[in-house]
């Protein structure tokens, strides 16, 4: 009896000891830039809540970079705005033996936004109005067009400046793929991709160049990510969507817009989202992670990955919270449950570590 | 011949233009320093020395933030810089100079020119494959590397031509004292010609501090300041170049502030070192 309470004792010494001096953990990850102010405030928050012990470190380096260091395993995770397609998901898995998971993290919607002199938030906009804008069919603010949309308001007889992005772009990746599907004679001529052949407009770099030219050039009409329109102020348009309803740009309507029927690995474009009240442009921002985490050469140990899960299951949970003050809608619960079941999946060496961990 | 009144009057001339030329090259280095200080004055504070960066919501919840690691990261990596750059690169600039018949001359001094008219973020690459790959992960040691690699070809210019400045007849001497020859280079030539290595040398570490290219792929950089100590050299460090041009374009006022800060820090450290290093000359010039 005496013996088993020293036991215990030591055991519960022998405890806090280890956690007293647990090794800090420094989880590495980069990529898309649209997702990194979010994933900095969950590394800050989740630091606080591990006492230090964990810090994640996310650079914004660019989609198509997170995509790249992902392959080059220097980084412990991935993010993307564009999925993975099938060639890299089939070459990682001819290289490491297990899948490449794409986690949906957080969502990215893409607003109308427009400097138009006199005119405020709310100009109406349907898919058809914008490809014709788009493609340089509609020329002036008060085509009749726009203005059939717009009965309340009176539009000014102004040449519309179109303002696209110059860089590869996720951003521009789901704008473009929303153009294809509202128009055939845009995915005729166009289609998407992260950078496109636009036919008409001003390309400025990055979400903040985009901004920049609209808000200096009275009659631009751009595309921005809705953090951005919402931080810097920006008029944005609200958007007519397939079932007909007009939608104001809100965390609600994108999220709803990714409530949808999800592919067991959630590589899936929604935009003009069948979702009665969805907003039309949105899609999801994906966090790159490999099946067999010992196979990634940047983790290098059992203990880095199972922080590394315990990373990624806070931050599709209670990480969420901090998504609508950020200005990013929460992940819907379709996505959550998809992301629950590949994590179920991580392993390290054979042994089920993720599955073992969300229990 | 003319009149000494019209020589005069042509001397004036040149004299007003070289000054308005004078002026016109410095206007826009003033206002340049003058707008980066207007507009990071107010976000310089004791945090930003001594908080780690974070996240942007720090500041909307009125929790400090700050630089501290990304000034300390700056300075490892430039010093680590610094330290493989000076020996190759005085190395070839001697080779150069002082051994004008070495068959290898005209291949390194085409090398040189061409890693010098490389672009930076060329070089960044050269580390990630060189230093990167190989380690497995990002780390300041490789954007020392990289910065190096953007060093070491100015300074072996610039070696070269300083030492090509001291005449002959003083190796002569040495040589002819019976000094060997290598004796000759460092205890004659290189102390003569210190003044033209130490210029050469600041161009380089000024070119070298504000590159933000080589360091994306290499140093990486940090929202923290490194877990352990040895992750100033192994692990991802934040740099100042890198961090004021992501600071610049993220879509937070706060942010736009502290790249600001981040300029007068940087220009600040730059100046500081140019300063320091021509007080170490005329320092030693004196005794």
């Amino acid at each position: 009896m005496r013996f088993t309470k020293k036991m215990a004792a030591a055991l519960v010494i022998a405890a806090a000891m280890s956690t007293a001096f647990a090794q800090k953990i420094e989880v590495i990850g980069a990529g898309a830039s649209f997702p990194a102010p979010l994933v900095t405030a969950m590394a800050d928050q989740y630091r606080t809540l591990t006492d230090g012990r964990v810090t994640v470190n996310y650079q914004s380096i660019g989609s198509g970079g997170g995509i790249r260091q992902f392959g080059e395993q220097t980084i412990m995770f991935g993010m993307t705005e564009a999925f993975l397609n099938d060639e890299i998901v089939e070459e990682v898995e001819k290289k490491t033996g297990g899948r490449a998971f794409n986690m949906p993290i957080t969502l990215a919607d893409v607003v109308v936004t427009y400097n138009v002199p006199g005119v405020k938030e709310g100009v109406v906009f349907n898919g058809e109005v914008l490809a014709d804008i788009f493609l340089g069919k509609i020329k002036k603010w008060n085509d009749k067009n726009i203005q059939a949309l717009n009965k309340s308001i009176k539009l000014p007889n102004l040449n519309i400046t179109v303002v696209h992005r110059s860089d590869g772009s996720g951003t521009t990746n789901i704008w473009t793929s929303y153009l294809t599907k509202v128009s055939k004679e845009w995915a005729d001529k166009i289609g998407y991709a992260t950078s496109v052949n636009w036919p008409v407009g001003v390309g400025a770099k990055g979400n903040e160049g985009v901004a920049g030219v609209v808000m200096n050039t009275p009659g631009a009409l751009g595309y921005n990510s809705y953090a951005y329109a919402l931080l810097n102020k920006i008029s944005y348009g609200y958007l007519i969507n397939k079932s007909g309803n007009t939608i104001k740009p809100n965390f609600e309507a994108t999220s709803e817009a990714a409530n949808i029927d999800l592919p067991e690995d959630t590589r899936i474009i929604f935009t003009d989202t069948p979702a009665a009240q969805g907003y039309p442009v949105a899609g999801f921002t994906w966090m790159l992670v490999y099946e067999n985490l010992e196979k990634n050469k940047a983790i290098k140990s059992k203990n880095e990955a199972e922080e590394l899960i315990k990373f990624l299951i806070w931050a599709i949970t209670d990480g969420q919270g901090l998504s609508e003050r950020l200005g990013y809608a929460k992940l819907p619960k379709a996505a959550v449950d998809k992301n629950k079941a590949m994590i179920r999946e991580l392993k390290w060496n054979g042994e089920e570590i993720g599955k073992k961990i969300l229990g | 011949m003319r009149s000494l009144r019209s020589r005069y009057a042509r001397d004036n001339v040149v004299l007003v233009f070289i000054i308005l030329n004078t002026v016109a090259v410095l206007i826009p280095l003033f206002i340049i320093l003058g707008y980066v200080i207007v507009q990071g004055f107010n976000y310089i504070s004791l945090d930003l020395f001594t908080k780690e960066l974070g996240s942007p919501t720090r500041n909307m919840m009125g929790e400090p933030t700050g630089l501290v690691h990304t000034i300390i990261g700056t300075a490892v990596v430039d010093i680590m810089a610094v330290l493989i750059s000076i020996p190759f690169g005085i190395g070839a600039g001697v080779m150069l100079s002082e051994y004008p018949d070495h068959w290898a001359n005209p291949i390194l001094r085409v090398l040189n020119d061409t890693l010098n008219g490389m672009p930076a973020v060329l070089k960044g690459l050269l580390a990630f494959v060189l230093v990167v790959k190989p380690m497995g992960s990002f780390s300041g040691l490789s954007g020392g590397v990289a910065l190096a690699f953007v060093m070491f070809p100015i300074i072996a210019r610039a070696t070269e031509s300083a030492l090509m400045n001291i005449p002959w007849s003083i190796r002569e001497a040495g040589l002819a004292i019976g000094l060997p020859r290598w004796r000759v280079i460092l205890s004659t030539i290189i102390p003569a010609a210190k003044v033209g290595l130490v210029t050469g040398f600041l161009i380089a570490f000024a070119r070298a501090a504000g590159e933000a290219a080589p360091l994306v792929f290499t140093s990486f950089g940090n929202n923290y300041l490194p877990v352990k100590w040895t992750g100033w050299i192994f692990g991802p460090v934040d740099t100042l170049p890198q961090r004021l041009y992501n600071l610049a374009i993220s879509p937070y006022e706060h942010w736009h502030g502290m790249g600001w800060a981040a300029a007068i820090i940087l220009l600040a450290v730059i100046t500081a070192s140019f300063a320091a290093a021509r007080f170490f000359i005329r320092d030693k010039k004196q005794e």
